[in-house]
C-alpha cells in the first residue's frame, strides 16, 4: 500500500446541494498512466481542484509520497511535487512563452545553475524553442497547450495532473500531444493521471482508466475492460448517446 | 426625538446619492467617483441660476438637474465608454474629472460658501423639536424619488430593460436590447438623482468646491455596505449611515462622523466585500 | 535580452550619469530656490518608485500610498520635537513605522481585485488623515507638527544625500523588477490562480513588495518632513496619492526609473506653475486624464526604449 504513489481515500466534497465528489478512493503507483474517465459534471476537474488544493475537501485523505495534502496551500503541494495543466490554458498575460516557463522554475524543487537555459530545453522539448520570445497570449491554441505542459514540467513534479490536454485540438494535434506525453513520461519517469472526455483519445496511452460518474468511481480497470462494462455504457448512453 | 429626525434627513440624501450610485455600477459595471461632482454641480447650478440670472427657485433647481444630467450623459460617452474594459482605469479618470470639476468651481467661485436657497424658508415643530422645513421636505422628495425610480424600473419596459442589461450585459444585447443607450439613460437618472440631492441640501450642507469629496465617500461606503448594484441594499445601508453618524455626533463628537462611513467601507471590503445583500442582488 | 539578474549596462551607465548631472546642477545654477525644488523632485522620485515598485509590476494601484508617507513623515515629526530625539532616527523608525502598516493594512486587503484594493488602501489614507485631526493633542491638529530639525543644515548637503538615496533606492528596485522577483510580479499581475498552480505562495511576494513600497515612501516622508520642517495632515491626503501616480503614468508603470523622470519633470513643472498657482491641481488632474487616453503607458519610458533602440540601429 505504501508503495503507492497517490493514495485517496473517502474523498468527499459538496457545493450546497450539489454532492461533487462522494466518498472517492483511489490508488495511483508510481510510474503509471492512468485516465480518469467520466461524462461532463462527473467531478473530474473537482477531482484535480480537491488534489492541488485549490478547493478544501470536506472528508477523506490524501496522501502523496506519505505525505497528507489536505491542509497545504496550493504552492505547496506543487513544491511536493504535483503539478497540473488547467482545461482551459492559461497562459500569464504580458510575459513572454520563456518567461512562462521561468515562472514555473522557481520552485524549491529545481536545482539548476542556468534557469534560462532549463527552460529553453523544457521548450525544445515540447516543440516551442523556437517561439521563446513570443508573447504567450498570442500562441496558437495547439501551442498553448505545449506551454501549459511546459510550465508544468518546470516545476519538477513526480505526478503531473493532466486537464483535458487535448480538448479544442484537430486530430492531427492530438496525435502529436499524445507523442509528446508518452515521450516526456518514458524520459522523466512521470506519473500522469489525465483527464479526458474520450476515451478513444487516449487508449493507447494510458494503462489504465477510472471511470467516474456523479462523484463516484464506477470502473477501473485497463482501457478494454472498462470499454466493455456495463455500467459505464450505462453512464455514457444515458448521459450522450453515444458510445465512449 | 432629534435624533430620529436628523438620522432620517441624512439618510434620505445619502440614500439619494448611493442609489444612484449603485445604478450605474448595477447595470453598466462603473464605480463612478465623479457621482460626488453631480451633486455638488446640482447645488451650485442652482445657486448660479437664482443669485446670477436670478430666475425662481423652482425652474432653476429643474434646469440644475436637467443639466447634470445631460453633463453625465456626456461624461459617460467621452470619459467612461472608452475605458469600460478596465475597472481601474474608470476609477482614475473619474476622480481626475472630479479633481477638475472641483478646481474648476474654485477658480470660478472661490472658497467661499455659497447660499442656495430652500424651498421652505421656515421652521417646522415636531414632537417638540424645531426642524428647518427644508430638511423635512428633503426626507420627503427622497421618498418620492426613489420611489418613482423602484416604480420605473419594476413597471416599465425600459424598466425591465435595465434589469436584463444589470443581470447579463452580453446576452441582453443579442436580444436586441440598445445597451449604450440604456447606459446613457442611467447615467442620465444617476446623475440626475445625485444633483437633485444637492439641490435639496444645498441650503442646509455647506455648497464649497470641495463638498463632492464626502458625498462621494458616503455614498461608496453605502453601496459597499448594502451590496454594489442592490437598490434595496443601498436604502438599508443608507438608513444604517445616516443613523450611525446621527448617534456618534450626537454621543461622541462630530469630529468623528466622518471616519463612520470610510472605516465602514474598510472594514465590509476587508470582512464582506459582497455587502449585506450580496453581489448582484436583484433590484 | 535573456536572463534574469541583468541590469541594462547602458542604462545603469546613463542612470548614473543623470544623477552626476543633477546634482552638478545647483552647482551650476547656485541658489537655495533650485537646490528646495530639486531636493522635493527627489523625494517625489523615491515616493513614485517606491509605488511603481509594487504597484506598477502587479497592476494593483495603491490610491493611498499618501498614508505610508504621512506616517513615515509624522513619525519623524513626532520623534523629534515632541520626543525629543535626533533627527538620524527618524530615517529608521519611518521605515519600521510604515513596515507596521504595510503589514496590518496589506493581509486583509491584498486579497482584494484591484478597484477594491485601490479603495480600501484610499480609505485607510482618509481615516488616518481624520485621525490626525481627532488626536489633535498629539499631532497638532491642522496644522501639524512645526519646527522640526533639519538631518543637515546645508542645503546642498542635505539635496545631494537624498539624491544619492534616489540613485540607490532606483537601482535596486530596477534590478529586482529585472529579476525573478519582478518576473513573479509579473505573473502575479497577470493570473494569481495559475501562479499558485506554478508553485508560487503569492502572498508572501505581496505583502512583501507592499512592505518595500511602504517602508521606502515612509523614508521619503521622513526626509521631507526633515526637508520642510513641518508636517501637516495633508500629506495623506487623495491629493498626494494622485500626483505620485500621475508622476508613473506619465514616466511609464513598470519600468521603475520611467517615474523617477515622470517626478522630475511634473514637479518642475509645478513650479514653473507656480504663478498660477490655483491652476496647479487642475493641470496634474487634466494631465492624468490625457495620458490615461493617449498615453497610457507613459511619455519617459517609451521615449528611452524608442531612443535605445535607433542607437543599437534596430528598425
Amino acid at each position: 500500500m505504501s508503495q503507492m504513489l497517490l493514495e485517496v481515500e473517502g474523498l468527499d466534497k459538496r457545493f450546497g446541494g450539489l454532492h461533487a465528489v462522494k466518498q472517492l478512493s483511489l490508488q495511483v503507483a508510481k510510474g503509471e498512466i492512468v485516465g480518469i474517465l467520466g461524462p461532463n459534471g462527473a467531478g473530474k476537474t473537482t477531482l484535480f481542484n480537491l488534489l492541488t488544493q485549490f478547493i478544501a475537501p470536506d472528508a477523506g485523505r490524501i496522501v502523496f509520497k506519505g505525505h497528507s495534502l489536505r491542509g497545504l496551500k496550493p504552492h505547496r503541494v506543487v513544491a511536493l511535487g504535483v503539478a497540473r495543466t488547467f482545461q482551459l490554458c492559461r497562459p500569464f498575460p504580458g510575459l513572454s512563452v520563456l518567461e512562462n516557463v521561468l515562472v514555473g522554475s522557481l520552485g524549491p524543487r529545481v536545482h539548476h545553475p542556468d534557469l534560462v537555459e532549463r527552460a529553453m530545453h523544457l521548450l525544445e522539448q515540447v516543440g516551442l524553442s523556437s517561439k521563446a520570445d513570443t508573447a504567450a497570449e498570442l500562441l496558437s491554441y495547439g501551442d498553448q497547450r505545449r506551454l501549459e505542459i511546459a510550465r508544468a514540467l518546470a516545476t519538477e513534479p513526480e505526478l503531473l495532473l493532466l486537464d483535458e490536454p487535448f480538448a479544442g485540438l484537430g486530430s492531427a494535434e492530438i496525435e502529436a500531444i499524445s507523442a509528446l506525453i508518452r515521450q516526456l513520461h518514458a524520459e522523466k519517469q512521470l506519473t500522469i493521471l489525465l483527464i479526458e472526455h474520450k476515451l478513444r483519445e487516449f487508449m493507447q496511452l494510458v494503462s489504465r482508466v477510472i471511470v467516474l460518474d456523479f462523484g463516484e468511481q464506477i470502473a477501473d480497470g485497463t482501457p478494454q475492460q472498462v470499454v466493455e462494462n456495463p455500467r459505464v455504457i450505462e453512464a455514457y448512453i444515458g448521459k450522450q448517446g453515444a458510445m465512449p | 426625538m432629534e435624533i430620529l429626525i436628523h438620522g432620517a434627513v441624512s439618510s434620505a440624501i445619502y440614500a439619494m446619492l448611493a442609489v444612484g450610485f449603485t445604478l450605474i455600477f448595477g447595470v453598466a459595471r462603473v464605480l463612478n467617483l465623479a457621482h460626488g461632482s453631480f451633486y455638488a454641480l446640482g447645488a451650485y447650478g442652482t445657486y448660479v441660476a437664482t443669485a446670477i440670472l436670478g430666475w425662481p427657485l423652482l425652474p432653476a433647481a429643474l434646469m440644475a438637474i436637467a443639466l447634470v444630467a445631460l453633463f453625465g450623459v456626456v461624461i459617460e460617452k467621452i470619459f467612461i465608454r472608452p475605458l469600460r474594459h478596465s475597472q481601474l482605469g474608470v476609477l482614475m479618470i473619474t476622480l481626475a474629472i472630479s479633481l477638475v470639476i472641483e478646481q474648476a468651481l474654485f477658480l470660478i467661485f472661490g472658497s467661499e460658501y455659497r447660499n442656495v436657497p430652500a424651498f421652505i424658508q421656515s421652521k417646522v415643530t415636531i414632537g417638540g423639536i424645531d426642524i428647518a422645513g427644508q430638511r423635512l421636505l428633503t426626507v420627503a422628495v427622497a421618498v418620492v424619488a426613489i420611489g418613482a425610480l423602484y416604480l420605473f424600473i419594476q413597471r416599465t419596459r425600459l424598466g425591465s430593460a435595465i434589469l436584463a442589461i444589470s443581470q447579463d450585459a452580453e446576452a441582453a444585447k443579442y436580444m436586441g436590447i440598445p445597451s449604450d443607450r440604456i447606459f446613457s439613460l442611467v447615467m442620465a437618472i444617476s446623475a440626475a438623482l445625485a444633483a437633485l440631492a444637492g439641490v435639496m441640501a444645498g441650503p442646509f450642507l455647506s455648497v464649497q468646491p470641495a463638498m463632492h469629496l464626502l458625498p462621494i465617500m458616503k455614498a461608496f461606503a453605502i453601496v459597499i455596505v448594502g451590496g454594489l448594484g442592490s437598490i434595496p441594499g443601498s436604502i438599508v445601508a443608507a438608513l444604517m449611515l445616516g443613523y450611525a453618524e446621527t448617534i456618534v455626533a450626537y454621543t461622541i463628537s462630530s469630529s468623528w462622523t466622518e471616519i463612520v462611513s470610510v472605516l465602514a467601507t474598510l472594514l465590509m471590503l476587508v470582512f464582506r466585500p459582497a455587502g449585506i445583500f450580496g453581489k448582484r442582488a436583484a433590484f | 535580452m535573456r536572463g534574469l539578474h541583468q541590469l541594462d549596462r547602458s542604462a545603469a551607465i546613463v542612470g548614473t550619469a543623470a544623477l552626476g548631472v543633477l546634482a552638478m546642477v545647483p552647482v551650476l545654477f547656485p541658489g537655495n530656490y533650485l537646490i528646495g525644488v530639486l531636493t522635493v523632485a527627489a523625494i517625489y522620485g523615491i515616493w513614485a518608485v517606491s509605488w511603481d515598485f509594487m504597484c506598477g509590476l502587479t497592476g494593483r494601484e495603491n490610491f493611498g500610498h499618501a498614508l505610508f508617507i504621512g506616517v513615515g513623515a509624522y513619525a519623524a515629526g513626532f520623534m523629534n520635537v515632541q520626543l525629543g530625539w535626533g533627527p538620524w532616527w527618524s530615517l529608521p523608525i519611518a521605515m519600521v513605522l510604515s513596515t507596521a502598516f504595510a503589514l496590518l493594512l496589506g493581509f486583509p486587503t491584498l486579497r482584494l481585485r484591484g478597484p477594491y484594493f485601490a479603495l480600501a488602501m484610499l480609505s485607510a489614507a482618509v481615516i488616518m488623515q481624520r485621525l490626525m485631526l481627532i488626536f489633535w493633542e498629539y499631532t497638532g491638529g491642522e496644522e501639524g507638527i512645526q519646527d522640526i530639525t533639519p538631518l543637515i543644515r546645508n542645503h546642498l548637503h542635505y539635496y545631494w544625500f537624498v539624491l544619492l538615496l534616489l540613485g540607490v533606492i532606483t537601482f535596486v528596485l530596477s534590478w529586482l523588477a529585472r529579476s525573478r522577483w519582478g518576473l513573479i510580479l509579473r505573473a502575479i499581475r497577470g493570473d494569481e490562480a495559475t501562479c499558485l498552480a506554478a508553485g508560487i505562495p503569492i502572498t508572501r511576494y505581496k505583502i512583501i513588495s507592499l512592505v518595500i513600497s511602504a517602508a521606502l515612501a515612509g523614508l521619503g516622508g521622513a526626509l521631507y518632513a526633515h526637508y520642510q520642517l513641518q508636517v501637516s495632515p495633508q500629506l495623506f491626503s487623495i491629493i498626494t496619492s494622485i500626483t505620485i501616480i500621475t508622476m508613473v503614468y506619465v514616466g511609464g508603470m513598470g519600468s521603475i526609473y520611467g517615474p523617477v523622470g515622470g517626478a522630475l519633470l511634473l514637479t518642475l513643472l509645478t513650479e514653473g506653475l507656480r504663478d498660477v498657482g490655483e491652476w496647479r491641481l487642475m493641470v496634474y488632474s487634466v494631465l492624468l486624464i490625457l495620458i490615461i487616453f493617449f498615453l497610457p503607458n507613459g511619455f519617459i519610458a517609451p521615449l528611452w526604449q524608442r531612443l535605445r533602440a535607433t542607437l543599437r540601429g534596430r528598425p
